[in-house]
């Protein structure tokens, strides 16, 4: 499907680019459902007002849209219009994504003055501001409580530190004060503890993720719940609720600021029709553009004089928000804020578990965010490494040339051609899919810096990685304690791949059961369903107050296991996850080599004496074994590198302590301000780790 | 050592319904080489698989020796088997193949090693005892499996078919070192082949089934001088004994181009003539007159193909040496045949008549 939307995109794009002219303008947004629908009505008005003019639209997933612009603006066939999050100018600005806007654009009036200076940089305006996006308090019934203490209940995801600001800001602690990290300051003390005591009293949902709080508040389980704007997409058509700044903690108390998002109208650099670009810009900011907005696609629109229309200041939920967002403190978009989010998450969710007192994960958070932040590697000489190179080119042409002026080796070529005709394409495409991407990937791995701004650092990545950062070597999360967790994690799963696999291929092969077809379709249906699906499906199982795990334990009698909150546990769920989903491909391999172990054979062992065990062990087991050992070398290259389990079912709870090899250098590339060289360095280090290991185990092979 | 009693052995296969045993009763003395035969689908595997306790019967009871095993598996019945695929474990080396039994019974290994040396030799295996399965030829492989049977030592020696899966060469050779193994080790064997020339050759005693019934059972040249059945009669022979519907009158039998004086009178009128092509003799008296229709000459016999009479049944001779040879096409051979060669039987029932 994503494929699907990626070729969608690029033939759209290739398009809009053959056709580009004047007279065309090209925007592109990431909105759904009701913003999506006001958006294409006023774009309908746009066109109407400038006959002549083609003005395209086109929706892109959220997930893929920074990717998106990237991979398209500075190839001419982006969009000339976008609509994204004031968080990510900077970025785009590094990048070369985005232009300032010319000054004729430019109404500042039109706005409350608090929402442009996030919008720009270096005193330039890069963007206008389209909409406000932050937290409210959602409300069933009619009463408005004076305070969070007043609450019998309230759902919010507690553990997430973007929801846990406003608590932060009304007990007068910061995120990030300026570049310097503030949540170790003192008053997230707090909050912290504010928030475990109400999730030990109950008032606040244990691990509660956004979807469990939808279904909370529809179903009236609770009556209070803190989201954003994009909430109530979600809620039931007809359910009563109202939106409202949350109230501060005690009565009278600090109010509790949100974090503002400001979506703002943002300007490719090289638009294909200068002119007509900055008429949309204008057009869509407009207060009759905005009502529409306002009122069709229910957004919290940035411009003053649309607050003026009767029907959109009287609406209670874009009233809510607006007062809300009043309130509401811009994003920083520092890198410092980028790089915040990660440790001070961690930091709540121990609190949150009971593991450490608030001043401890603050105390950790700090070091987190120091090490995740410290300087990049100094540049390096990069002579070396290109004399290097060089030399290997040399001895490449040396070797190539004497292959030509070889007549035996030219006439083998030519013998082949038509050979290699064949194979061409397919060699292009591993080429191109497979070689490049590694080839660019081990590259990336010499360098530091954000993409954009690389410089060469040699193999100060790899030397980081090796001496785990300079701390102890087995600290958390260092590189070998990671590698002995994905040692340990390999380990169990392929046993118990292998353990069940073999067991119910050898339970499916007697002849003498029944419904046995149905069984064997049942028992590969793991293997069918996509594996994010599953590891979804176990990890709600594993919740520790709904889910089904601690149901089933809970009706016999034993106490609810918080899965995520110990390393054994959460590593245990983890392990159940992948081992449901790959014990199948270990049965289906059995069960074909169970098909060739031959009849009388083991007729003869059962002659010769053999219990129905040692006919197992002594003749059945050695005979699969051939068939077995490269199944399980696929196997533990697999669950070595099985990011989809270890990323949705523990997410590397409790504390990173169960992350694997590949999540940890997810974590570098994409949750610690894109560390693509430090990713790449723990990408090739699995690699060579791997080829090792196979290695190792066909020379093992071939001496037994 | 020990001598088996079967009695009233019986087995349907479920699912299919498929009776394959309809009551089998046999006596096997201690000692002897006891053959099994039978076209396929006789019944003749199911037998000695229920003898070895892979097949358990419905009904009925097996002893070996003083024992009844009818419910025992098959390690608790001291029973050995050559399988037709060799069914050579092929990951142990030819060593450890003979020495698995051994060991799953706890045999010390000075013993086992002992045994070894002393089968190897004898099947000539010595030199291949490092040998996996697969760097074994088919007669080598079929050795391995004999040997495996016979370091065991065990009061039963079951083959099901060992021969089947050689060339014909090898055959003959194998099938004569069976029977001289027989007679060295003096054990008890039940040997289960569908070659009418394995079963005359190796037994002691020949059991001939069909349809899951005992044909016949005896001393493999009284079962071929006087078969009880039709059956048995057509079974064993090469070529196969010839059939005449008949009818008698008096002493003599008549039948188109036939007409052959019996050893005796019968009650019976409609009966069923069988004469083996080795039974006649070119006779001018002719008692069957052969219309000759192709020869096939072996060099030391020829077989000669033609009918009785000008549209009567078929009927095939064997002559010596080249003599068919000299029979000019479609011409006529007149046959003479001793009376006491002449086998009778009820053209309904298809039993012998005596």
């Amino acid at each position: 499907m994503r494929h699907a939307l990626a070729l969608l995109v690029l033939l759209v794009t290739w398009f809009s680019a053959a056709r580009a002219s004047a007279g065309q303008v090209v925007v592109w947004h990431a909105y759904r459902e009701a913003e999506e629908r006001a958006l294409d009505k006023l774009l309908d008005e746009f066109r109407a007002a400038h006959p002549g003019a083609v003005v395209e639209s086109l929706a892109v997933p959220y997930g893929a849209y920074a990717s998106k612009l990237e991979a398209a603006i500075p190839h001419g066939h982006g969009p000339d219009v976008f609509i994204d999050a004031h968080e990510r100018l900077a970025d785009f600005r590094d990048r070369g994504l985005v232009a300032p806007l010319p000054l004729s654009v430019i109404d500042r009036t039109a706005f409350d003055e608090k929402l442009l200076p996030p919008l720009e940089l270096d005193g330039k305006l890069y963007a206008l501001p389209i909409a406000l996006k932050c937290l409210g308090l959602y409300l069933r019934g009619d009463a408005t409580p004076a305070s969070l203490d007043a609450l019998p209940s309230l759902a919010y995801e507690a553990a997430n530190a973007y929801a846990h600001a406003p608590l932060l800001h009304a007990f007068g602690g910061k995120m990030i004060e300026g570049d310097r990290y503030a949540f170790a300051d003192g008053p997230a003390e707090q909050s912290l503890s504010w928030v475990a005591a109400a999730v030990a009293k109950g008032k606040i949902p244990e691990e509660a993720s956004e979807a469990l709080i939808l279904q909370m508040f529809s179903a009236g389980t609770v009556n209070a719940a803190i989201s954003g704007p994009w909430f109530a997409a979600d809620l039931p058509r007809d359910l009563a609720y109202r939106v409202v700044p949350i109230p501060p903690v005690t009565p009278g108390g600090n109010k509790p600021r949100p974090f503002l998002t400001i979506e703002g109208a943002m300007l490719a650099p090289k638009p294909r029709d200068p002119e007509l670009a900055g008429e949309l810009l204008k057009f869509l900011v407009a207060p009759s553009s905005a009502i529409v907005r306002a009122r069709e696609g229910r957004q919290v629109v940035a411009t003053r004089a649309a607050w003026t229309d009767a029907a959109v200041a009287s609406d209670p939920f874009l009233r809510g928000f607006a007062d809300a967002a009043a309130e509401a403190i811009p994003m920083p978009t520092s890198v410092a804020m980028r790089a915040a989010w990660e440790p001070t998450t961690r930091a709540i969710q121990k609190v949150l578990r009971g593991d450490v007192t608030p001043r401890a994960a603050m105390a950790e958070a700090a070091r987190r965010y120091a090490d995740v932040t410290r300087p990049l590697p100094p540049r390096a000489d990069p002579r070396f490494a290109l004399f290097l190179v060089g030399l290997i080119a040399l001895f490449g042409a040396f070797a190539a040339v004497r292959a030509a002026r070889d007549p035996q080796f030219v006439r083998e070529v030519k013998g082949s051609v038509s050979a290699y005709a064949y194979v061409t394409h397919a060699v292009i495409v591993v080429t191109l899919l497979v070689g490049v991407p590694l080839i660019i990937g081990a590259a990336t791995s010499f360098f530091a810096g954000r993409s954009g701004d690389l410089h060469y650092v040699g193999l100060a990545n790899y030397w980081d990685i090796l001496r785990a950062r300079g701390g102890p070597l087995l600290a958390s999360g260092s590189f070998y304690a990671v590698l002995a967790v994905t040692i340990l994690w390999t380990v169990c799963n392929v046993v118990l791949h292998l353990v069940i696999g073999v067991a119910l291929a050898l339970l499916l092969s007697r002849p003498a059961l029944r419904l046995r077809g149905i069984y064997r379709v049942l028992l590969i249906v793991p293997w069918a369903v996509p594996s994010y699906v599953s590891a979804l499906a176990w990890k709600g199982m594993f919740h520790r107050q709904l889910g089904a795990v601690n149901a089933v334990l809970r009706a016999i009698g034993v106490e609810p296991v918080a899965w995520f909150s110990k390393f054994a546990t959460a590593f245990a769920a983890n392990v159940a996850t992948n081992v449901w989903l790959g014990f199948p491909f270990m049965m289906v391999v059995t069960l074909g080599a169970l098909a060739a172990v031959p009849r009388e054979v083991l007729e003869a062992a059962e002659v010769d004496g053999a219990t129905k065990w040692q006919r197992f062990w002594l003749v059945t087991f050695p005979l699969l074994r051939p068939t077995l050992a490269p199944a399980v070398v696929l196997g533990a290259v697999w669950t070595f590198n099985m990011f989809n389990v270890v990323f949705l079912v523990s997410g590397g709870e409790p504390d990173g302590r169960t992350e694997i090899l590949v999540s940890e250098a997810y974590r570098w590339a994409f949750n610690r301000q894109a560390q693509y060289g430090y990713a790449s360095a723990y990408a090739v280090l699995i690699f060579l780790l791997l080829v090792l290991a196979t290695r190792l185990l066909r020379a093992q092979k071939a001496a037994a | 050592m020990a001598a088996v009693s079967i009695r009233q052995i019986k087995k349907t296969y479920p699912g299919t319904g498929l009776t394959i045993l309809k009551g089998i009763d046999l006596t096997i003395p201690d000692g002897s080489l006891t053959v099994l035969v039978g076209p396929s689908g006789c019944g003749k595997s199911t037998l000695l698989r229920t003898l070895a306790g892979l097949e358990k019967p419905d009904s009925g009871e097996v002893r070996i020796g003083d024992r009844d095993v009818t419910t025992l598996e098959p390690r608790d019945r001291d029973i050995a088997m050559v399988f037709q695929s060799y069914a050579l474990y092929p990951h142990l080396t030819v060593r450890e193949n003979l020495a698995f039994g051994l060991k799953l019974r706890g045999t010390p290994q000075a013993d086992i090693d002992a045994r070894i040396a002393e089968v190897a030799p004898q099947l000539k295996l010595d030199e291949l005892l490092e040998r996996l399965p697969r760097a074994l030829s088919g007669g080598q492989r079929q050795r391995v499996a004999m040997g495996r049977a016979i370091v065991r030592r065990p009061s039963l020696f079951l083959f099901d078919e060992p021969l089947s899966n050689l060339d014909a060469a090898l055959r003959g050779e194998v099938r004569v070192e069976i029977r001289r193994l027989h007679e060295k080790l003096g054990a008890t064997m039940v040997y289960v082949t569908h070659d009418q020339v394995e079963a005359m050759t190796l037994a002691d005693q020949l059991v001939v089934l069909n349809g899951g019934v005992i044909e016949q059972a005896g001393p493999p040249l009284e079962v071929y001088g006087k078969p009880k059945t039709r059956f048995v009669a057509s079974f064993l022979g090469m070529p196969p004994m010839n059939f005449i519907d008949a009818t008698i009158e008096g002493r003599v039998a008549r039948a188109p181009g036939l007409s052959v004086q019996l050893p005796k009178s019968f009650d019976v009128r409609d009966v069923t003539i069988g004469i083996r092509p080795q039974d006649v003799r070119p006779n001018e008296e002719a008692a069957l007159d052969l219309r000759f229709e192709l020869v096939e000459g072996l060099g030391f016999e020829s077989h000669v193909h033609g009918r009785l009479g000008d549209d009567g049944a078929p009927f095939i001779a064997r002559l010596e040496g080249d003599e068919g040879r000299k029979i000019p096409k479609w011409g006529k051979l007149g046959l003479s045949v001793s009376p006491t060669d002449v086998h009778v039987f009820d053209r309904a029932t298809g039993r012998a008549l005596s």
